[in-house]
């Protein structure tokens, strides 16, 4: 079942600025969806479409497989949002800023101080929010999101303004939640290698249109197939040749033969084809693209 | 329930804001000053507080700048300060992305900012009764104010204040709703209630409905001959009904919330 489905989902700012044009999100139910693209790509016009904070153009917008136009109110109930920056009533305590969501969500007191230990600000006591770090605002937003035991969460950007280690902290939380507690989790963010150890399913919106959209192995598999092997040899002009012989695309590089798209069988098979040509293989290196450049790729392609 | 729900949390957000200061400030600055002044006229205590009126003598002298310059004033501050505790946080997004409707949000705010403008009458009153109290407690030769307060034409007239607030209360939240710039509700608010000011002796000035507790009380204390076409109260009503309309309109209609 899909937690999240949108259809076709068009935006515009302006007669001429389409922010958004034909976006099919599909969020699998207790999954980890990293949505990723550039700053300006039309991330958070889509989270806050999704959330209702933007009146829908055209498209279609269904969570936990109802309307959001029709079952706005049922569906926020069973929704956790961050969007953007924190949102913190700095003039009241970290526990008095979860009070005025507890009394709305009606989720029982003891919660409070439940996800307060959490994200580990259960010692603030009676400190204002207004004067909390922004890793710490950010973890108190966190903890908003997470009052009610919702069953997805929507984060736009969560990592903002942590460092390293809130980092690392953020990710083992948001995996435990999807663990132990089967919340499915859609997470923004402009750079795949904050997310990609954390995410199942990826989305790489740029310009408002979703130029991929599968699982992180997915592409993980394009990463592969644009990865190079290169070969270090005795006779690199000889090992030129065999390989046009068989067809195989070459690019030199640094005094080595490289050539991409190969798999496993075919880089074997090439290896031995140049030790029966009488040509002597010191080295076979894969150079891979990170995730990170694939990403690039997609937007740039 | 959804709405009492809505309500409560609305009511814990203003905590310590300064709204909720201003609130205290504005209601008991006036018998503040009263009281400096009482102390300053030592020696013509006894005599006042031996009159008969004089609770109306010192309800007048507060009520006066209370409502001709005061409460429109600390309502204009005070509304958009209640608003303005969603923008400076970036609390729109965060609200409505809570399982409430937006007309239980939007009428939960409106009923906080009633209810601290509820506040602000019980403090002033009560300010005004201590304030005529205190000399009597400092100093041996005031006695006890001798005149009865006269509770149910009080209890009238304050009725009567309030509703002329609405259309101010009502204007003020609308514009505060529609702008993030603080300074934009601020300044059309002072303008309105300065352009009322200006004009307070013009045929027509009841139009501007930021003067209507004003006119009230210096048209009903003869300081001011102005012939008004309807009773007072009721054209505040009408100001009233017309600014929430208008306000809850543009709100459920805003195409982004936050």
């Amino acid at each position: 079942m899909r937690s999240i489905e949108t259809q076709g989902l068009t935006h515009r700012y302006s007669s001429t600025e389409t922010v958004l044009n034909g976006i099919d999100l599909q969020v699998e139910e207790g999954r980890i969806y990293g949505f990723l693209g550039p700053n300006g790509a039309g991330k958070t016009t889509t989270l806050r479409l999704i959330l209702g904070l933007l009146k829908k153009q055209a498209g279609e917008i269904n969570i936990f497989g109802k309307r959001l136009e029709s079952d706005r109110i049922e569906i926020l109930r069973e929704i956790g949002s961050l969007i953007e920056s924190p949102s913190i009533y700095g003039h009241l305590t970290a526990a008095e800023n979860l009070r005025v969501f507890q009394t709305v969500y009606q989720s029982p007191a003891s919660r409070t101080n439940e996800v307060l230990e959490l994200v580990g600000l259960g010692e603030t006591g009676k400190k204002k929010a207004g004067h909390f770090s922004l890793g710490m605002k950010q973890r108190l937003s966190i903890a908003t999101a997470l009052l009610h035991k919702p069953r997805l969460l929507i984060l736009d950007e969560p990592t903002n303004g942590l460092d390293p280690e809130g980092i690392l902290e953020m990710r083992d939380l948001l995996k435990r939640l999807k663990q132990e507690d089967g919340i499915t989790i859609l997470i923004s963010s402009h750079l795949l290698s904050e997310i990609e150890k954390l995410v199942d399913d990826v989305g790489i919106i740029h310009k408002g249109r979703i130029l991929f959209q599968g699982t992180l192995s997915e592409l993980q598999n394009r990463q592969r197939a644009s990865s190079l092997v290169a070969f270090r040899t005795s006779d690199n002009a000889k090992a030129a040749a065999a390989f046009a012989e068989r067809q195989v695309n070459i690019v030199s590089q640094n005094g080595r033969i490289a050539t991409s798209g190969l798999d496993e069988e075919a880089v074997a098979l090439l290896n031995k084809e140049l030790v029966m040509s009488g040509v002597d293989v010191y080295a076979i290196e894969r150079i891979e693209d990170d995730l990170e450049r694939i990403f690039l790729d997609v937007i740039k392609s | 329930m959804s709405f009492i729900r809505s309500f409560q949390s609305e009511w814990l957000k203003r905590r310590r804001s300064l709204a909720s200061w201003l609130i205290v400030v504005g209601a008991l600055f006036m018998p503040a000053m009263t009281l400096l002044r009482l102390l300053n006229d030592r020696e013509k205590l006894p005599e006042l507080y031996a009159q008969e009126n004089f609770w109306s003598v010192i309800w007048g002298q507060n009520w006066q700048s209370m409502n001709l310059m005061l409460l429109p004033i600390g309502i204009i501050l005070a509304v958009g300060l209640v608003t303005q505790i969603e923008y400076k946080n970036n609390g729109w997004k965060q609200l409505h992305t809570t399982p409430q409707g937006l007309t239980t949000i939007f009428f939960a705010k409106f009923a906080v900012i009633f209810v601290m403008a509820l506040q602000v009458f019980l403090l002033f009153n009560l300010g005004m009764y201590i304030v005529g109290v205190i000399p009597s407690l400092l100093f041996v030769s005031v006695p006890y104010p001798a005149g009865e307060i006269p509770f149910g034409l009080f209890f009238e007239k304050n009725v009567h204040y309030f509703v002329n607030i609405l259309p101010i209360l009502s204007l003020q939240y609308l514009l505060s709703l529609q702008f993030k710039n603080f300074l934009v509700p601020l300044g059309a608010g002072f303008a309105i209630w300065l352009a009322g000011a200006i004009s307070l002796s013009w045929k027509y000035s009841y139009l501007f409905p930021y003067l209507h507790g004003g006119i009230d009380f210096i048209v009903g204390g003869g300081q001011l001959d102005l012939v008004l076409p309807m009773n007072i109260q009721l054209l505040s009503l009408i100001y009233f009904a017309a600014f929430t309309v208008a306000g809850y309109a543009l709100y459920m209609f805003k195409k982004e919330r936050g």
